[in-house]
């Protein structure tokens, strides 16, 4: 056996396994994408099943670029995403900062911040939809009616009673409705990956150098000015890395996405994909394509932007 | 590490303070989710017994009746182990042979094996149904389940075993090639002794993973190898009806992951940065 037969035996299963996994599916989607094939149809049986001769060219892609949730699935998929990613990278910069230096209890309060990252999507979804943004029965309404009720007791008050009657009746915001139910998934979100960026930008943190730092103090620089000068650069590897993973996790969002509205007025694209699926295949699968080339384009330029730093 | 070292006293008080106030901030979700779970259905939603109430175990006594939860959290257990154990059994190998014995295309082959991470897979959701079901008869198995969060959990295995292969010094697998043991015995007796704490973090970080799998695990299946994701998904009550019952089978399905985290976090964040940030 020659020198490099072995590894290549070693990896072969690894990358047999990839290559089945992706490609028997992924071909079956692309033929799918091209003809006619939908579960129930009573005027056309012949329909319901695949075959060469539904064959609709490009058809499906023509009706999936226009029906109405297309775009704004598309829109709404990289609203929630880059949302996240910013509000994660920004909160991970801060308590990062806040907890990388010794105060008593650090390990606890480390212990409690990680804590989000392990609990599973679907309870996240249940949790924060039911027992925390809930307009009447979650904290969110039980607040609401709160401070509500603690200004009707304001304005039976001698003498300054019309200055609180002047205030208006709070609204507990209903985060099922339309326009709020993608604010509540970016929230919940973002609560569970938080806690992943603040571990790598600590790791990071902790390996930065002090004698440049003390320098720097010695020269006079502010606190401020070597944290731009000298922390900032020094995140970027980790910041790559942070938007990567998220970027892999997040443009397949789906639990939350259906625990929170069911996709009312929430739609991204995985989802958009499972709703055609209940009945249009051919259209489905159309749009999994399209799904496949957003992802491929992302995955470029991520890959690209952490592929070097990868290898050394 | 050095700390700040031109902090005032105000800021000894306040740092404190504002650290511990944040990650009470975070925590606050599932302590929430902890504390409703003592509560009956009926006093979860009302005003009165918000923070005074008197807690109940029945919510946990009956969970078995309420939502079936041991046969969920068996599935639970069953597929991630099995996969985290498969997924080693591939990854390991592919792995050592990257690190070790790279070519010029082992770069290329581990960006492709990250991108179809990247997949959507709701684009292949309805094929995958198809083929298991009308074609393989394996839909609802515990056989399916475990394939996929196995092959969905790869390329992620294999990154982070290459990432801490690489940090074992070469000459020690030169060195036992030498002396003329075995590929397998190499492995066995070499890589696997001196990777350990790496090769258990990947395992930790993969088993999790599986755990909290919400897509193909709920899509794929429907009673036999249903997980705890696909039974908090399915029973998730509108407009909290049942809030007590519903926080404790919660709190029960995600309890067992976040002691783990717990205890193992050190390695995991080692792990989960690929190895790019040291």
């Amino acid at each position: 056996m020659s020198k490099r037969t072995l590894p290549r035996i070693l990896q072969t299963p690894a990358v047999l396994l990839l290559l089945v996994w992706m490609l028997v599916p992924l071909s079956m989607t692309l033929y799918f994408s091209f003809i006619r094939y939908v579960l129930n149809s009573t005027i056309r049986p012949e329909w319901t099943t695949p075959a060469l001769s539904n064959w609709r060219g490009f058809g499906n892609y023509q009706y999936v670029l226009n029906a109405k949730d297309f775009w704004f699935a598309i829109q709404n998929s990289v609203f929630i995403v880059s949302s996240i990613l910013v509000m994660t990278v920004i909160l991970g910069l801060g308590i990062a900062v806040l907890i990388n230096r010794s105060f008593p209890g650090r390990g606890i309060v480390r212990v409690l911040l990680i804590s989000p990252f392990f609990v599973m999507p679907a309870v996240n979804g249940v949790l924060w939809i039911n027992m925390i943004l809930d307009p009447v029965l979650g904290l969110n309404g039980l607040a609401i009616a709160g401070l509500n009720n603690v200004i009707d007791g304001l304005r039976d008050f001698p003498g300054l009673g019309w200055f609180f009657s002047m205030w208006p009746k709070l609204e507990p915001i209903s985060f099922r409705a339309t326009q709020t139910s993608a604010y509540a998934v970016i929230m919940m979100v973002t609560w569970q990956w938080t806690p992943f960026a603040v571990l790598i930008f600590m790791t990071s943190l902790q390996s930065e150098d002090e004698s440049q730092k003390e320098a720097a103090t010695l020269d006079g620089a502010s606190a401020w000015s070597q944290f731009i000068n000298l922390t900032v650069p020094h995140l970027a590897r980790p910041i790559a890395i942070v938007v990567m993973i998220q970027s892999i996790f997040h443009l397949s969002l789906y639990a939350e996405i259906e625990i929170v509205s069911r996709g009312n007025g929430n739609k991204n694209l995985p989802y958009l994909i499972g709703e055609f699926t209940s009945n249009n295949i051919g259209a489905a699968s159309a749009t999994g394509i399209f799904a496949v080339i957003l992802a491929n384009i992302i995955a470029i330029f991520l890959l690209r932007m952490v592929g070097k730093s990868l290898m050394d | 590490m050095a700390t700040v070292t031109h902090s005032s006293k105000l800021g000894n008080i306040l740092w404190p303070v504002l650290a511990w106030g944040v990650a009470l901030i975070f925590f606050f979700p599932i302590f929430w989710m902890v504390f409703t779970s003592f509560k009956t259905d009926a006093d979860a939603v009302k005003p009165e017994f918000l923070f005074s109430f008197t807690p109940t175990l029945e919510n946990y006594t009956n969970m078995a009746e309420n939502y079936d939860y041991w046969r969920f959290a068996t599935n639970s257990v069953i597929t991630s182990t099995f996969a985290t154990l498969f997924a080693l059994i591939v990854g390991v190998p592919a792995a050592y042979a990257m690190a070790f014995d790279p070519s010029r295309h082992t770069k290329d082959i581990l960006m492709w094996m990250l991108s179809t991470k990247m997949l959507p897979a709701a684009a292949v959701l309805y094929p995958m149904t198809f083929l298991t079901k009308n074609f393989l008869g394996i839909f609802d198995t515990h056989f399916l389940v475990i394939v996929v969060l196995c092959l969905i959990n790869l390329p992620i295995v294999i990154w982070m075993l290459f990432t801490y292969f690489k940090e074992i010094p070469k000459e020690i697998i030169e060195a036992g090639k030498m002396d003329g043991v075995s590929t397998w015995g190499e492995i066995k007796d070499i890589l696997i002794p001196l990777a350990w704490g790496g090769i258990a973090s990947t395992a930790l970080l993969t088993f999790i993973f599986c755990w909290n799998e919400a897509y193909w695990t709920v899509r794929l299946t429907t009673i036999d190898a249903a997980t705890l994701s696909k039974l908090i998904e399915g029973n998730r009550a509108p407009e909290g009806l049942f809030f007590g019952r519903l926080s404790a089978v919660s709190t029960a399905a995600v309890a067992p992951i976040v002691i783990l985290g717990w205890f193992c976090q050190k390695q995991l964040v080692q792990g989960l940065t690929f190895g790019a940030v040291k």
